[in-house]
């Protein structure tokens, strides 16, 4: 095994020990950052591997999160049941809209991934069964070590899914569909196929990080299960750390969220500001993200930031 | 008598909206930059009036040329010095870049202006006319007349002059726009600041007929944006006709299902209208 493989892995146990080592606030701390990483994986599925702007993630997310939460709290099922039918419903809804949704491309499949997250929020808070708008409460669980442990665990299947997508035929086809969806056509992949199975994968990743979520929160209501702010987050995270590759996503997630919270404690009023500041520093000069940028410094050095300024200024 | 109320009300806000659209379809038709920030620009623009009118007594329609020139100013140089860095990037990192700004804007703003809710109230700001028993709210209607002057003045501006032309050219064709002598740094830049000095019109008429705030760019850059797609990108009445679909939508919605429907009509909308036509809306400009 080399390097490559080590790193990750033994981030991963030293992850997994965390809760025999922090206190209580590392664990929220922590519980909310491996959530952020698993939406941000799930996003790279579909963004990253198709280049499929995807705004609606959100609402597979909040799928996970209501069919957890109507499973658990109006049908007094357990919470592993919960679980699996809140991802059922994600897939099943993915399946439903991918026909029609991915037929379109680049900012117009934005703006329609970002209707529906705003068609189903107001859906929700029309439901007698979804609590309508004033939400959901789940049975209460002071049990953290199994939240922390079950979203580290979604996180590295996340991962691996996306390892195993980058090396094989279909995230080939994925990448064909991104570089140039025609020609990807013409030469044999069945790109609908292709995108609505990552729609797909995406959505159950992203409704089971919701479902975990849903459960540890134990209060739920439809503006923050279907929270657009929570899939610009994912968006900017994964194209941070570098759309389209297996660690990137979560790494940017890591840094980016740590980052935001150390300001956050520390200078509040302008940990805002600064975060943007660095998203447009981040596009300026590392457009293709931190794992690129990772490649090229070690490639060229600093003249890799100029590179990338002069290849896509006018 | 209730439904041409309606058809009024959601007239007159149209015309606003296909205002506030107008400048978000033109950086997206010819920078091809889904501009994110031009909601933080409208607002930008609403606080120039309403300073402009609280601090120096300026009426704010009369307000609105200052405002204009100085939101040229703003996006002439934003383009110049920012955006043309990354124009030829991915879409993803346009996206990214002017989200950024957004969010870099929204908290000067507050910094700024503090978080208040602001209006710019003029001594005609409640008066109202009455036709055949429908009320028609005077700076409604006035913002409504500005917003399709100015949509008409950028028509003409396109069409008939030689900087129209060069940006047309430049947005069917980069390279052939460069090798007939149009210099597209400068041409962006322009056609940035064009947009932002409309976005900064729209934010003042917006300041006129409701409230400001730092935060008010999110919402207004996602109808925009809408409004952008059913216009479509080319044509700048076009827009102003997508902005009154919306108005009138927004207008029945709120009375017929409750104000709470309104974004919800509006995005319905759209996502019926990209996939029962989606050849349309893949043509662009």
């Amino acid at each position: 095994m080399s390097a490559r493989w080590w790193v990750p892995l033994l981030g991963a146990a030293l992850l997994g020990a965390v809760p025999w080592i922090g206190d209580e606030t590392i664990m929220q701390f922590g519980i909310y950052l491996l959530l952020v990483a698993v939406l941000a994986q799930a996003w790279n599925i579909l963004g990253g591997f198709t280049g499929y702007p995807s705004f609606g993630n959100s609402t597979f997310y909040g799928l996970g999160v209501y069919g957890t939460a109507i499973a658990m709290a109006q049908f007094h099922m357990p919470f592993w049941t919960g679980l699996a039918l809140g991802g059922g419903l994600a897939m099943l809804c993915a399946l439903l809209i991918g026909l029609p949704i991915l037929r379109l491309r680049g900012p117009y499949f934005a703006i329609a991934t970002l209707g529906l997250n705003a068609a189903l929020s107001a859906l929700v808070a029309n439901l007698d069964v979804a609590g309508r708008n004033i939400g959901l409460i789940l049975p209460l669980t002071r049990n953290d070590v199994l939240f922390y442990e079950g979203l580290l665990a979604l996180l590295l299947a996340a991962t691996l899914a996306v390892a195993w997508i980058s090396s094989s035929r279909f995230g080939m086809g994925l990448i064909a569909v991104r570089e140039d969806e025609d020609a990807a056509a013409v030469m044999g992949v069945d790109t609908t196929r292709y995108k609505i199975a990552a729609l797909v994968l995406s959505a159950l990743f992203s409704a089971l990080a919701g479902g975990i979520y849903a459960y540890y929160v134990t209060f739920i209501d439809p503006a923050s299960a279907f929270d657009p702010k929570l899939n610009v987050q994912m968006v900017i995270m994964a194209v941070f750390g570098g759309p389209g590759t297996v660690l990137g996503p979560v790494v940017g997630a890591f840094l980016l969220y740590s980052v935001y919270q150390a300001l956050a404690s520390s200078i509040s009023t302008a940990a805002a500001l600064f975060y943007g500041v660095v998203i447009i520093l981040a596009v300026i000069f590392m457009p293709k993200g931190l794992v690129d940028l990772g490649w090229g410094l070690r490639r060229m050095g600093p003249r890799y930031l100029l590179e990338t300024v002069r290849q896509y200024r006018l | 008598m209730l439904f041409a109320q309606i058809l009024v009300n959601g007239v007159l806000l149209g015309g606003l909206y296909g205002l506030m659209a107008l400048g978000m379809a033109l950086v997206w038709g010819v920078l091809n930059i889904v501009n994110l920030a031009h909601g933080a620009l409208i607002m930008l623009g609403g606080y120039a009036v309403y300073f402009l009118f609280t601090g120096a007594g300026i009426d704010p329609f009369a307000a609105l040329p200052v405002a204009m020139g100085g939101m040229f100013c703003f996006g002439y140089l934003l383009q110049r010095l920012l955006l043309n860095l990354i124009v030829r990037s991915a879409l993803l990192n346009t996206l990214l870049i002017t989200f950024g700004l957004d969010v870099v804007l929204t908290y000067l703003a507050q910094l700024a202006f503090s978080a208040d809710f602001r209006a710019i109230n003029p001594s005609y700001a409640g008066a109202n006319v009455t036709l055949a028993g429908i009320t028609v709210p005077l700076a409604r209607l006035a913002a409504f007349a500005v917003a399709l002057l100015l949509a008409g003045l950028l028509w003409l501006l396109l069409n008939r002059t030689r900087l129209g032309r060069a940006i047309r050219a430049t947005a069917q064709n980069l390279v052939a726009a460069r090798l007939y002598g149009v210099e597209p740094r400068r041409l962006y830049a322009v056609t940035f600041g064009i947009g932002a000095a409309l976005a900064g019109a729209a934010g003042g008429l917006y300041g006129v007929v409701a409230q400001i705030t730092p935060y008010v760019g999110t919402s207004l850059t996602a109808k925009s944006f809408v409004i952008a797609i059913i216009g479509g990108l080319d044509n700048p009445l076009a827009v102003v006709v997508g902005g009154l679909v919306i108005g009138i939508a927004e207008s029945a919605a709120a009375l017929y299902l409750g104000p709470t429907y309104t974004d919800v009509i509006s995005f319905g909308l759209l996502v019926l209208i990209l996939v029962a036509r989606p050849a349309r809306s893949l043509r662009m400009a």
